[in-house]
Order: structure tokens, then sequence, then C-alpha cells
């Protein structure tokens, strides 16, 4: 499967009479993106803000980010199952708007994460600080259920970068970057000499604002699968995550899986890179059981030499993430696994809720509970009601000269599990 | 495979599922009624869901649930490994659970049993 994913640089964001990108300056339209966002009767009204890069900024509580993007040729189109309709994406041509994000953001339950600091100590551990944000605040109808709220909320978000992203449909990309796999005959007369390596990414999937959707599909009720890592490139993984903002997934992460990218790098030079197998983190044990088998069986049914295992939250995905690497190692092949630690605020604790010797080869993210304080900004997205309540947060955390203590748990993408962030141990 | 049951200090969870499933309620704290759940398994019962299942940590929220066997199936090791390491986990964490709004507490208690009930339908595939 081969995509061309042209590149069009956004340089900045402005509010206009009608939405158009010209020179690298998006225009957006406020009345017609609202009017997208209110087609959902469970929402009852909606803000739009933009935060640029180094404004005294802080977004919060978010929810999802997002990346527009448009599907100029080949099959299916952005986010399939969801936006879309049903149909086998990851080829052809797609246009992706970089340097720049849809955040959607709002109060959806009253502990709610998820903090991005435009500037200040808090920007360098949040990737999304260097994006210019299109901000959807989102309020919802009275009496709305969470989980309704959930979706229309999630859903709202897609639908605006979608609207954005067709804005780049008859425009010519900055760059273009191919990506092609191969079939697993093809791969191996192609690159005889080379390893054989996969990615098997975990997705969460325990409940509400624990979700993951593959096609559309409801992480939780599949079993692990093989992928073309392209497709995840035209949307094929959504996020439905909010809770635990510093190790889970948004959208904008699948999107731009940064494994996935940094495998193609290589492949073809130092590896064939076989396919991306993607399994889930249900809270049931016998499912656990289950899907890191299934998962260990493809990688040796593929021939593979190695794999990188990539999990995404804490406690509960541990244990997945052990007995994916143990079982895969079991059958012959190598693992890295990626994960973060809650190692305590001294960083004395054990790390992870679960161990084995078979896992011998780790990158982390970073200790999610290691303390920070985020200096006051002039302006606020959203809300500072929760930061009180937030995940690393606690009474004491919103100070009375407007500065925040909070462990880094609570700022979105900060110890990201795929490795997607700025910062490292180098 | 036997039945389940669930061990919870979570009204909404005793509301939602009590008539329909066996659900053991009490009014414990996060880490006691894992402890419950750890004695419990060195009874023998066998830990069926994941002690530390959902992203909001350990004494953040004040309510876990946990699905057991139903009856005693002989000491199960990974039940105990499991259980042992989430009790310690407790401790990496401060506890903030009586510092909520009320609405908050309703939050909690529905992501607890959206959490569990996400375990059901698998559980009742045996």
């Amino acid at each position: 499967m081969k995509l061309e994913l042209g590149n069009i640089f956004i340089k900045d964001i402005q509010f206009g009479t009608e939405s158009k990108i010209e020179n690298g300056v998006l225009t957006v339209s406020e009345e017609a993106v609202k009017a997208i966002v209110l087609e959902d009767e469970k929402i009852k009204s909606v803000n739009l803000d933009i935060a640029k890069p180094g404004e005294s900024v802080r977004i919060t509580p978010v929810k999802d980010v997002i990346e527009p993007r448009v599907k100029v040729e080949g099959r299916g189109g952005i986010f399939p199952g969801v936006i879309a309709k049903v149909d086998t994406v990851g080829s052809g041509k797609t246009y992706a708007l970089k340097g720049m994000a849809v955040v959607t953001a709002g109060k959806i339950v009253g502990f709610q994460e998820g903090i991005i600091d435009m500037t200040g100590p808090g920007a360098d551990y949040t990737p999304f600080s260097k994006l210019n944000n299109l901000v959807v605040v989102c309020e919802p109808v009275e009496g709305v259920k969470q989980h309704d709220y959930e979706k229309a909320v999630r859903i709202a978000g897609f639908k605006v970068a979608v609207y954005l992203g067709e804005l780049a449909r008859e425009l010519t990309p900055d760059e273009t970057k191919v990506y092609e796999t191969y079939g697993i005959m093809e791969g191996k007369e192609k690159f005889p000499e080379l390893p054989r390596v996969a990615y098997v990414q975990m997705l969460q999937s325990q409940g509400l604002l624990h979700d993951t959707y593959v096609y559309g599909v409801d992480a939780k009720k599949t079993l692990s699968t093989i992928m073309c890592p392209t497709e995840i490139m035209d949307g094929a993984i959504v996020s439905g995550n909010c809770v635990s903002a510093c190790d889970k997934n948004p959208t904008y992460v699948h999107e731009n899986n940064p494994v996935v990218h940094d495998l193609f790098e290589e492949h073809g030079k130092t590896i064939n890179f076989v396919c991306q197998i993607i399994t889930n983190e249900n809270v049931y044990l016998a499912d656990k059981m289950r899907s890191s088998d299934w998962t260990a069986k493809m990688c040796r049914m593929l021939d593979l030499d190695a794999v990188i295992v990539s999990q995404e939250g804490f406690g509960n995905p541990d244990t997945d993430l052990i007995m994916n690497c143990k079982k895969i190692e079991a059958e012959g092949v190598k693992t890295v696994i990626i994960t973060d630690e809650y190692a305590g605020r001294d960083g004395k604790s054990q790390s992870l809720a679960d161990a084995d010797v078979a896992a011998d080869a780790v990158v982390t993210g970073g200790n999610a509970n290691q303390v920070i304080v985020l200096p006051k900004m002039d302006k606020v997205i959203g809300t500072l009601d929760y930061v009180n309540t937030i995940a690393g947060g606690n009474e004491h955390s919103l100070r009375e000269d407007g500065t925040i203590e909070v462990e880094i748990q609570a700022i979105t993408g900060a110890t990201n599990e795929t490795g997607f962030g700025y910062l490292s141990a180098r | 495979m036997g039945g389940f049951m669930i061990i919870t200090n979570n009204t909404l969870v005793k509301e939602k599922f009590g008539t329909d499933y066996h659900v053991e309620y009490e009014e414990l704290s996060f880490e006691d009624t894992l402890k419950k759940v750890r004695d419990m398994i060195y009874d023998g019962y066998k830990l069926l869901t994941h002690p530390l299942s959902g992203s909001v940590k350990p004494k953040e929220t004040p309510y876990k649930s946990v699905l057991m066997s139903e009856k005693p199936e002989g000491l199960d090791m990974q039940s105990m490994k499991l259980i042992e390491s989430a009790i310690q986990a407790c401790g990496k964490f401060q506890d903030r659970t009586g510092q909520y709004d009320s609405d908050v507490y309703e939050d909690f208690r529905l992501i607890d049993c959206t959490l569990i009930g996400s375990a059901i339908p698998s559980a009742e595939c045996w």
C-alpha cells in the first residue's frame, strides 16, 4: 500500500468572513464552524478561540487534539467509519495541514484533565504548544448524559477538522512524502537481508473516556489485527480518551504516530517495516490473555524478527504490556517496549504495576508524578474550575497568585508513550 | 468456568447491577476495597478484572469495583501478583478523595461503573 502525504504548512490562523487557506494563512469563518458543531442537538453552545505558540494562553480541560486532513486521491475519506463511509484508507494521496490543530475543550466530567500552556515551562511538556490551535469549547444542553456529550464533542472535533481539511483540496502541498509497505512475500523478496520489524500498538479500551475507535469500531470489542501503517495517516484510528492526559493518545498522535514515521524512515534501509499490529487494553483479564495470545501468534505467523510495542495509559495496561512482551519474546521475536512511569513524586517508587525479565529493552516517556509549577497565564481558554480536581492536582493546586502546582500527568501529551514529544534525556 | 460477582464500594454499581448480578457492596476506601479483594484471593477467589482498571488514579477516585469468581477456585498466582502490585501502587498517589464537590463524586461513580460495566459482556461469554 502506498500513500503520498502532502504537507501544507499553516503559519497562522485568523478569523474572517470566509474560510480559506492563502499563503499559509488559515482564515476561519466562525459562523461556518459553529454551524457544524451545533448540528448536534446535544451541544447547546460553542465558542471558538485561537491560541498561538508563545502566547500567554492556557487551554484546559482539553479533550482531543486533531490535525485537519483531506483525502485527495484513492479509496475512502478521512476518519473512515466515523465521518467518511467505511472503506479501506491508506493509499492514494492525502493532504495534511501541518503546524496547526483543532483542539476540543470543555468539561465532560468534573475531574477532567488536560492542560496545554502555549508558553512557559508547561509548554515544553506538551508538543501541542508548538501549534496554531483552533480551540472549540462546547457546552452541553441541560441534562445530557456524559456518554452522549463525550460522543458529541468527539464527533464535533472530527467534523471541524474535516471541514478545514477540505479547504486544502485544490492546493499544492509545500512538501510531499511517500510511504509504502509491501505484501508479505513481496517485502521478503524486495529486502531479503533486512530484519522484519512490526509495530504493536496497544489501544486504550476500558470504558467511558477511556476508549479508542478503529474504523468506527470500539477497540474493546475487537481482536488483535494487522493494519497497513499508512491507514492511520487517514484517520483510521481515533481517540475517545481524555482521562490521564499525559499518556493518552489524542487523535493527532494517531494521525502522526512517531513510531510509524520513524520505522518508515528506516524502511528499506536497515529494516523491513512489515506492518502495524493493533491490540486492546480491556479490563477483563481473560480478554487480556486472548488479545496478547493473538498478538504473539501473529508476530510468529508474520515471521517477524522484532517489534516495537507502545502502551497507552497507566496501571491496567501495564499488564497488557508485559503480557505482550513476554509472549512475543517467547515466540523468538525481540521486543522493545515504550511506556511511561508513575514512580512517585520523588521518583523512587516502582514505575510500573507489572514487570518481567523479558522486558529488557524499555523506553520511557518520563515520570508522570513529576511536579511542575505552571505560571499564571494572561488568558484561559476553557476553565480553571477543575484544576484542583484533575489528576496530579490537589486543593492547593490553583494558588492565589494564579500559578498552578501539578504533576505533569495533568499536561496533555507530557509523557506520551509513542514518544510524541520534544523532551528527552539526551 | 463458574459465575462472577462484583466487589464494590460504589453505590451506583450496586444500584445498576445489583438486581441482575451478585454485587457485594461495602462502604470502604479505595485501598481497603483492594485489601478486601486481596483477602478473598488468599481465600481462593480468582480475580477476573484488573484492579487498576481506568486511568483515574488510586486515591484520586474513591471508587473501585472488581469482578471476582463467584466461588473459590484455588489459589491463583496471577491474581495474587496483580492485587499486591495494585495495593503497592496506591502508595504513589496522594489521597484526595475527600476534596471534591458532590457532582464530581457522581462523575467518579459513573466512570467506575462504566469501567466495570465494560467487563460484564466478556464475563457473560463464559
